[in-house]
C-alpha cells in the first residue's frame, strides 16, 4: 500500500544575517554581508501510511513547526523530496490544501469578528461541501465537541479551549483524509486536553483520517499515538512505535525536591540527579526499579524538605537521554 | 474565478453587515471620517478664496481636481483595505496570513476580502460633495464624452492607488518597520494630485510623470474637461492615459506581489 | 492638582526616561517618518510658493516665513503626536486602564511623563532633522536673538502642554462611550483645523483667525511658530505665551474634573 506521506531527505535551511562587530562592522556589513546557516530541518526522512496517528515531538526550536509548515505547503524546502496525498504541497497549493485539514494551536482558521457558525458556513462555500455532508458533519461535530454553547459567539470572545474545538470542527467539515495538528492541546487545562484527545482518537478510528500531531506534551503522545517521531535540532532521533519508546523510557519519572538547606550530598541510589538549581534538585528514576513513594520516604527521612513534585520527564530530558545512549534507530 | 468572486462578495457583505450592526456608532464613524478629511478642504477653500486661486487656477477648478481624487482615494481605501500595509503587515507578523495560504481559495481575493473599512465611505462622500459643488460653480462645456470620462478617471485612480497599496503590502513581507515610507506615494500622491501640478518644482513633477505617473490620473483629464491649456505641451493622447496608467499600475503591482509571495514561501519571514 | 513636590517625584522622571529609551528603539520607523516629513514639507512649501506668486508679503509674513512655517509644522507632527494619540482609549479597550488607575501615581502625570519623553526625543531627533533639511533646501527664517530662541523653547514647551492636555481630555471620552475612537478623531480634526497646522492662521480670512483664537488650538502650532518667526514680539510675545499657559492650565483643570467623574463612571459600570 502506498504511503500517504513520503518525505525524503527533507531540509530547510535559513540564512541568518550576522551582524559584524567592531568599529567598521556596520560598513563591512554593507559590503560583505555575512550569513550563518540555521538548519531548522536537516535531512529528515519518513513514510506515513494512510490512517496512521503519528506524534512528532521534540523540544522548542527542534524543527517541528518548520516540518509541519513544509508538509502543509506554507514553506518550500531547501532540499529533499516531499509528497503528500499525491501532491507536492507548496507547488500545488490550491488543490492540495482543499484536501487537508490543519489546526495551528496559536492561530485560528476562523474569522475573528464573525460568530462561529458564520465562519463554518463560509467554510462550506470555500471547500464546496455539499449541503448534506455539511449538515451531517456539523451535526456530528456539534455533539462530539459540544459546540452549541458558543456557536453564535464571535471567535474573538472564545476561550482557548472553545476556540480549539471550533477550529477542529472547521478543519474536518470537508472530510479531509489528512489532518495536521500543531500543538493542539497547548495552554489547555487537563479536562479540556482530555476532551480534545478523545475527539482526535474518534476521528482517526471512525473516519480513518491520517493524523500528524506535533506536541510538547508527552501525555498527548502516550494517549494517542501508536507511532512517535522525536526530532531535535532538525534531525529525527527516534522513529518507532510507542511501545518501543515506553520500553526504553516509559518507566522514567522525575522527582523535584526543594530542600530546606544546602545539604552536601544528595545522591540517592536508584535515582540520578539531572538538574540542580540552588536547593531545588530534580531526580530522575525508573519507577520499575524504585517507586516514587519509596524514594520520597527515603529522602524525607534523611533530609528536611520544603516541597516536592512528581512528574513525567520533560521532553528535553528524554531527548538528552537519547543522545546519551546514542539512540538513532528507525523502526519501519 | 467565479467561485472566488462569489466568495469575495460573501465575505465582504458579512464584514459590511457586522460594521453596520451598531447603527449610531457606524454613522458617527462615517461622519467623523468625512469631517477629518473635510477640514482639509475647508482650509484649502478658505486660503484659495483669500488668495484668489493658485497657479492661475481658481478655487472651484482646484476643487474639481480635489473632489475627483478624494472620491477615488476613499473608494480605494475601502475596497483595498485588506492590502493596507498597516493592516497587512500585522497579519503577516501575527501568522494569520498563513491561515489564508491554508485555504483553497485564490490568495489575492482572500486578502482583499480580509478587511473592508466601511467608515472610509466618509471620504467618498466628502469628495462627492466637493466635486458636485465644483461642477455647479464652474462653467463647463459639457459633452457626453466628458460626462462619461469622469467615472472612468475615478476608476483609473482607484486602480492606481490600489496598486500602490499592494506594493506597500508586498514590502511588508520583507520589513514592517519602514513601511510608513509608502505613505509618500499613497497619501503623498493623493495630496499632490489635489493641486494643479504645474505649481510643483520640476524634479517633483518629473518623478510623478515618469516614475509614479500620477500626473496623468486627474490633472490631464481635468485640463480636457475644464477646457484649459496644457502648460507642458504633452501630446494629445495624454488626456486619455488615465485608465491605462491605472490598470498598468495595478498589473505591475500584482507582479511584484507574486514575487513577494514566492519569497515569503521560501523564507517564511 | 498634584502637589508641586509630587510633580518632580523620581517615579515620573523614571517614566520619562523609559519613554525616551523606547523612542530610540524605533530607528527604522523614525527614518521612514522623516522621509514622509520631507516629502510633505516639500509639497506644502511648493503650494506656499505658488500661493504667494508675485507677492512679497502676506499679512506680515514673507515667503521665507511661510516656507519656514510649513517646515516647522512638519517638525511638530511627531513632537506633538498630531495625527493620532489614542493610548488611553486603547488601554480602556484592553482593560489595562484598571491596572494603571491602581498605580500609586497621578493618572495625568503618569501619561504626561511618558508623553513628555516621547515628545522630547521626537523634537530633538525628527524635529531638528526636518529643520536642517529645510535649511539646506530652502531659504528659511531664524530667530534673531538668543532671547528669541529662549522664547521659542518656552513656547514649544507650552505648546506641548496644551497639546497633551487636549489629547488627554479627548481620550477620556473612552470612559463614557464605546465610540470614543470616532469622537476622538472628530475632536482631533477640530484641533488640526483650528491650530494653524495646515496653513498659518494669518493668511486665512480674518474672521476665521479670530474664531480660532477663542480656542486652545492655535496655542499648539500657530503661536510657537509665530514666536519662532518673530511675528510676535515685545508685549504681544508676552501675551502669546501667557495665552498658551492659560489654556494649558485650563485644559489640565478640565482634565482633572473629567477624570474624576470618568473614573467614578468606570467603577460604577464595571468597565
Amino acid at each position: 500500500m502506498n504511503p500517504i506521506i513520503t518525505v525524503q531527505n527533507l531540509s530547510k535551511h535559513f540564512k541568518i544575517p550576522r551582524h559584524q562587530r567592531g568599529a567598521f562592522g556596520a560598513l563591512r556589513n554593507l559590503f560583505n554581508r555575512q550569513f550563518s546557516l540555521a538548519r531548522a530541518v536537516d535531512g529528515v526522512s519518513f513514510e506515513i501510511q494512510s490512517g496512521a496517528l503519528v506524534g512528532y515531538i521534540g523540544p522548542n526550536g527542534a524543527g517541528k513547526s518548520t516540518t509541519l509548515k513544509m508538509l502543509t505547503g506554507l514553506l518550500a524546502p531547501t532540499h529533499g523530496q516531499l509528497c503528500v496525498n499525491g501532491y507536492v504541497p507548496w507547488r500545488e497549493r490550491r488543490q492540495y490544501v482543499g484536501k487537508i485539514g490543519a489546526v495551528f494551536g496559536q492561530r485560528t482558521t476562523l474569522w475573528w469578528d464573525l460568530p462561529v457558525v458564520e465562519s463554518l458556513t463560509m467554510l462550506q462555500h470555500i471547500y464546496q461541501i455539499s449541503k448534506n455532508r455539511f449538515e451531517n458533519n456539523l451535526y456530528e461535530f456539534r455533539k462530539l465537541l459540544e459546540l452549541d454553547e458558543f456557536l453564535d459567539t464571535p471567535v474573538r470572545s472564545l476561550s482557548l479551549g472553545q476556540r480549539m474545538r471550533a477550529d477542529l470542527c472547521a478543519a474536518l467539515l470537508h472530510d479531509p483524509p489528512l489532518l495536521f495538528l500543531d500543538e493542539p492541546t497547548i495552554g489547555l487545562d487537563v479536562v479540556a486536553k482530555e476532551r480534545i484527545r478523545q475527539f482526535i482518537l474518534h476521528i482517526n478510528q471512525q473516519h480513518g483520517t491520517t493524523i500528524i500531531l506535533t506536541t510538547h506534551d508527552l501525555s498527548d503522545v502516550e494517549k494517542l499515538c501508536e507511532r512517535v517521531m522525536i526530532i531535535d535540532k532538525g534531525r529525527v532521533l527516534f522513529d518507532g512505535d510507542l511501545n518501543r519508546l515506553r520500553q526504553r523510557f516509559g518507566g522514567e519519572r522525575q522527582l523535584q525536591v526543594d530542600f530546606a538547606e544546602a545539604y552536601p550530598d544528595l545522591n540517592q541510589p536508584g535515582a540520578k540527579i539531572v538538574r540542580q538549581e540552588g536547593n531545588r534538585v530534580t531526580y530522575q528514576f525508573d519507577r520499575r526499579v524504585v517507586s516514587a513513594s519509596d524514594l520520597i520516604t527515603r529522602i524525607s527521612s534523611q533530609y528536611r524538605i520544603l516541597d516536592l513534585q512528581v512528574g513525567d520527564p520533560a521532553i528535553e530530558d528524554t531527548v538528552r537521554r537519547i543522545y546519551e545512549e546514542r539512540l538513532l534507530e528507525k523502526v519501519g | 474565478m467565479r467561485q472566488a468572486f462569489t466568495l469575495y462578495l460573501r465575505l465582504v457583505s458579512i464584514r459590511i453587515r457586522s460594521q453596520m450592526q451598531y447603527r449610531a456608532s457606524f454613522l458617527l464613524d462615517v461622519f467623523s471620517n468625512a469631517v477629518v478629511v473635510g477640514v482639509s478642504f475647508l482650509t484649502l477653500a478658505l486660503v484659495l478664496q483669500k488668495f484668489d486661486g493658485i497657479g492661475g487656477w481658481k478655487l472651484w477648478e482646484v476643487a474639481f481636481l480635489y473632489g475627483m481624487v478624494e472620491i477615488a482615494f476613499g473608494l480605494m481605501d475601502m475596497v483595498f483595505s485588506g492590502f493596507d500595509p498597516s493592516f497587512f503587515g500585522k497579519r503577516v507578523r501575527l501568522g494569520s496570513f498563513d491561515q489564508m495560504l491554508l485555504k483553497p481559495v485564490n490568495i489575492e481575493i482572500q486578502v482583499l476580502s480580509s478587511e473592508f473599512v466601511l467608515r472610509r465611505l466618509g471620504r467618498v462622500l466628502e469628495g462627492l460633495i466637493v466635486l458636485i459643488l465644483a461642477i455647479t460653480n464652474l462653467d463647463i462645456q459639457w459633452t457626453i464624452v466628458k460626462g462619461l470620462y469622469i467615472p472612468i478617471v475615478i476608476g483609473g485612480m482607484v486602480c492606481f492607488f490600489g496598486g500602490l497599496f499592494i506594493v506597500g503590502a508586498t514590502i511588508t513581507f520583507w520589513t514592517v518597520e519602514s513601511i510608513e515610507a509608502i505613505n509618500i506615494l499613497t497619501y503623498g500622491g493623493n495630496e499632490m494630485m489635489a493641486y494643479p501640478i504645474h505649481i510643483y518644482p520640476d524634479w517633483l513633477r518629473r518623478f510623478f510623470t515618469f516614475i509614479v505617473p500620477g500626473v496623468f490620473m486627474n490633472y490631464y483629464p481635468a485640463l480636457y474637461i475644464l477646457g484649459k491649456a496644457d502648460p507642458f505641451h504633452m501630446p494629445a493622447f495624454a488626456t486619455w492615459l488615465a485608465p491605462f496608467v491605472g490598470l498598468a499600475t495595478l498589473a505591475a503591482s500584482l507582479r511584484f506581489w507574486r514575487f513577494g509571495l514566492a519569497h515569503y514561501q521560501s523564507t517564511g519571514t | 492638582m498634584p502637589a508641586m513636590h509630587e510633580t518632580v517625584s523620581p517615579k515620573y522622571l523614571a517614566l520619562t526616561r523609559l519613554a525616551i529609551q523606547r523612542q530610540f528603539t524605533y530607528r527604522a520607523a523614525t527614518l521612514a517618518g522623516l522621509a514622509t516629513n520631507f516629502f510633505f514639507g516639500l509639497l506644502r512649501a511648493a503650494v506656499m510658493i505658488a500661493l504667494f506668486g508675485a507677492r512679497q508679503q502676506v499679512a506680515g509674513m514673507s515667503l521665507a516665513d511661510a516656507i519656514t512655517y510649513t517646515g516647522v509644522s512638519q517638525a511638530c507632527i511627531a513632537f506633538l503626536s498630531l495625527f493620532s494619540w489614542f493610548e488611553i482609549i486603547y488601554s480602556v479597550d484592553s482593560g489595562q486602564v484598571g491596572a494603571d488607575l491602581l498605580k500609586p501615581m497621578d493618572y495625568f502625570l503618569f501619561w504626561g511623563a511618558q508623553d513628555l519623553g516621547r515628545a522630547l526625543v521626537n523634537l530633538a531627533l525628527r524635529g531638528v532633522t526636518v529643520m536642517i533639511f529645510y535649511a539646506i533646501v530652502f531659504d528659511i527664517s531664524y530667530p534673531a536673538s538668543p532671547g528669541q530662541w529662549a522664547a521659542v523653547l518656552l513656547s514649544l514647551g507650552l505648546a506641548w502642554l496644551v497639546s497633551f492636555s487636549w489629547r488627554f481630555l479627548a481620550n477620556l471620552t473612552a470612559f463614557w462611550t464605546p465610540n470614543s475612537l470616532g469622537v476622538c478623531r472628530l475632536l482631533y480634526s477640530l484641533s488640526w483645523f483650528m491650530s494653524g497646522f495646515m496653513m498659518p492662521l494669518r493668511i486665512l480670512p480674518e474672521w476665521f483667525a479670530r474664531l480660532c483664537a477663542l480656542t486652545p488650538f492655535p496655542s499648539m502650532i500657530n503661536t510657537p511658530i509665530e514666536v519662532y518667526l518673530g511675528l510676535v514680539s515685545g508685549a504681544q510675545l508676552g501675551q502669546a505665551l501667557l495665552t498658551q499657559a492659560a489654556w494649558g492650565l485650563g485644559l489640565i483643570l478640565l482634565g482633572k474634573l473629567a477624570l474624576r467623574s470618568g473614573v467614578r463612571r468606570l467603577v460604577i459600570q464595571g468597565g
